[in-house]
């Protein structure tokens, strides 16, 4: 084991690729807390699968990847904020919607172009270790990002969803920050992708705050221990990728998932511990 | 007493032809405490989310403090404001210490950067409520009473000019829900808040506020403490179907010639 993590240690892609995916773990990490809070984890599920036509616009148009799926994306969950409230869509439906419409262009576009490109499977299901200077640079962007964002909005959004009335009636803006909740939502879609794909991504927005859930009991608390859990099972997917050669995306899921089931039994089995 | 809080004048919402709030004007003033009665579906709740500034009047004009409420001034005047919503008590999700709930309720909560967290002021807030040997216990395990009047500590810890209740006793037992309505005379007559509160029960009431407003669609009369409100008043609020009951001596709405009567309505 330990030898494991030494030789782990010593791999120069490895070493290349824990800091951004530890920052991606840290970004997830605090987002995830607002999606549980807000129940946007279908949300999170629609914005990245449609981000396949952001990337398919991209690539018919030789555009540069990152940024004009970051648009893509942030554009949808905008999209997706204000659409329920005009149309009487109830807000899954539309979602659904979008998810599949934009999924099927991203298909087409992407199919119709250049195949040599373009690593389809590494955009669906993510692969950490390719990550490259550009990506890097567009990664630390986007996380300092939304990491301010979330220190400066965490306790109106929190606030929101514990009783969106009253915090409207206390005076904040409460659809301006909705709307901004959910272009973040967009941003951090996007640095997912990277290390877990389309198909993956809804797991690194969901499992960290899940399990934090299950023993937080404030705000803080839950930040902290969502942030634990998030680099916990990506440095215990990382490993396991490297040792098994198993797709990094996947085994950093699998570990969060392993640790949401551990977490889950250990707390039904003593439901006192508080 | 005190100066004005709430001044509404002509107020109305709704088309002009079929308003669910027509021409209402009312002065509240600091220290008054004010209870708004009426049917089902009188514009109660329309009336308090309006002065909340949550819903926009179609007609009229509202002062609070002395300040014309304007989509610009809202922001500032609602942090003078404490607003306790009809509840809709499903059980809560997040998981938050009673003191966190009521923190949200002070003014700078939202403002990371802003000094905002009195642990003095919270606990204060909820020992009004009788709950601070509570502060540190988890919200979603406390009962749907005990949670409203959080909700009471979380409103009231801002220290309000003006309260706004939407049928606060919902949640709340006889004895708390008599407890609740001494509380709030007790604030009004200490610190010079104003309280206003929509209740459906006049009689609940009529003996801790200092008058009562008969809604429905306009204000039928605002009776203050120790007038009566006349038969075809509540007659033009509920219809001819009213029972007449005996009630104590002292309250607002009854008759001078029967002054041991109440109106009650079904």
């Amino acid at each position: 084991m330990i030898e494991l993590i030494t030789e782990f240690l010593s791999s120069t892609v490895m070493t290349a690729s824990l800091l951004p995916a530890m920052l991606i773990a840290v970004v997830t990490a605090s987002m995830s807390v607002m999606v549980m809070a807000h129940r946007l984890s279908f949300l999170t599920v629609g914005v990245s699968h449609a981000s396949l036509a952001g990337l398919g616009i991209a690539v018919s148009l030789s555009l540069p990847l990152l940024p004009v799926a970051t648009l893509f994306s942030v554009a949808i969950a905008l999209l997706l904020a204000l659409m329920p409230k005009r149309q009487g869509i109830s807000e899954d439906a539309g979602t659904g919607i979008l998810f599949a419409g934009s999924m099927a262009l991203g298909i087409v576009l992407i199919s119709t172009a250049t195949t040599t490109r373009v690593d389809l499977f590494g955009l669906l299901f993510g692969n950490i270790l390719t990550v490259t200077a550009d990506e890097k640079l567009w990664l630390y962007l986007l996380s300092s990002l939304i990491l301010a964002m979330m220190l400066l909005a965490s306790r109106a959004w929190w606030s929101i969803a514990f009783d969106a009335v009253t915090a409207e009636a206390s005076g904040l803006p409460v659809n301006a920050l909705r709307l901004l909740l959910y272009g973040l939502v967009g941003l951090t879609v996007i640095l997912c992708v990277k290390l877990a794909g389309i198909v993956l991504t809804a797991g690194l927005l969901v499992l960290p705050a899940a399990c934090a859930w299950i023993w937080g009991r404030s705000l803080a608390e839950l930040w902290i221990l969502s942030t634990a859990f998030s680099v916990g099972g990506t440095l215990i997917g990382l490993i396991w990728s490297y040792a098994y050669e198993w797709p990094s995306g996947a085994s950093v899921v699998l570990a969060l998932c392993g640790l949401f089931v551990v977490s889950w039994l250990v707390k039904t089995i003593m439901p006192t511990q508080r | 007493m005190g100066s004005s809080i709430v001044k509404i004048s002509h107020l109305r919402f709704g088309p002009a032809s079929k308003p669910i709030l027509d021409n209402i004007s009312l002065n509240v003033e600091g220290g008054h405490f004010m209870g708004i009665v009426g049917p089902n579906g009188a514009g109660k709740s329309t009336l308090i989310n309006i002065i909340a500034g949550l819903t926009q009047p179609d007609g009229g004009h509202i002062d609070l403090m002395g300040e014309c409420l304007t989509r610009y001034s809202r922001h500032r005047l609602l942090k003078q404001i404490g607003f306790l919503h009809q509840l809709h008590d499903h059980q809560p999700r997040l998981p938050m210490r009673v003191s966190d709930v009521v923190a949200m309720g002070m003014p700078a909560y939202a403002m990371p950067w802003q000094r905002g967290n009195d642990r003095a002021a919270i606990l204060d807030a909820l020992a009004l409520v009788d709950l601070e040997p509570l502060a540190n216990n988890d919200f979603r395990q406390l009962s749907g009473g005990q949670r409203q009047r959080v909700r009471l500590a979380r409103a009231l810890v801002r220290k309000p000019k003006l309260l706004l209740l939407d049928e606060p006793s919902a949640a709340l037992d006889s004895v708390s829900q008599d407890r609740l309505f001494r509380l709030l005379r007790r604030l009004c007559d200490e610190t010079g808040m104003c309280a206003i509160m929509v209740e459906h029960d006049i009689a609940a009431i009529s003996s801790h506020v200092d008058s009562v407003a008969c809604l429905n669609r306009q204000i039928h009369h605002h009776a203050m403490k120790g007038e009566n409100i006349p038969d075809d008043v509540w007659r033009a609020m509920y219809g001819e179907h009213i029972q007449i009951v005996a009630h104590d001596a002292g309250c607002i709405g009854c008759s001078p010639d029967s002054d041991e009567t109440h109106h009650h309505h079904d």
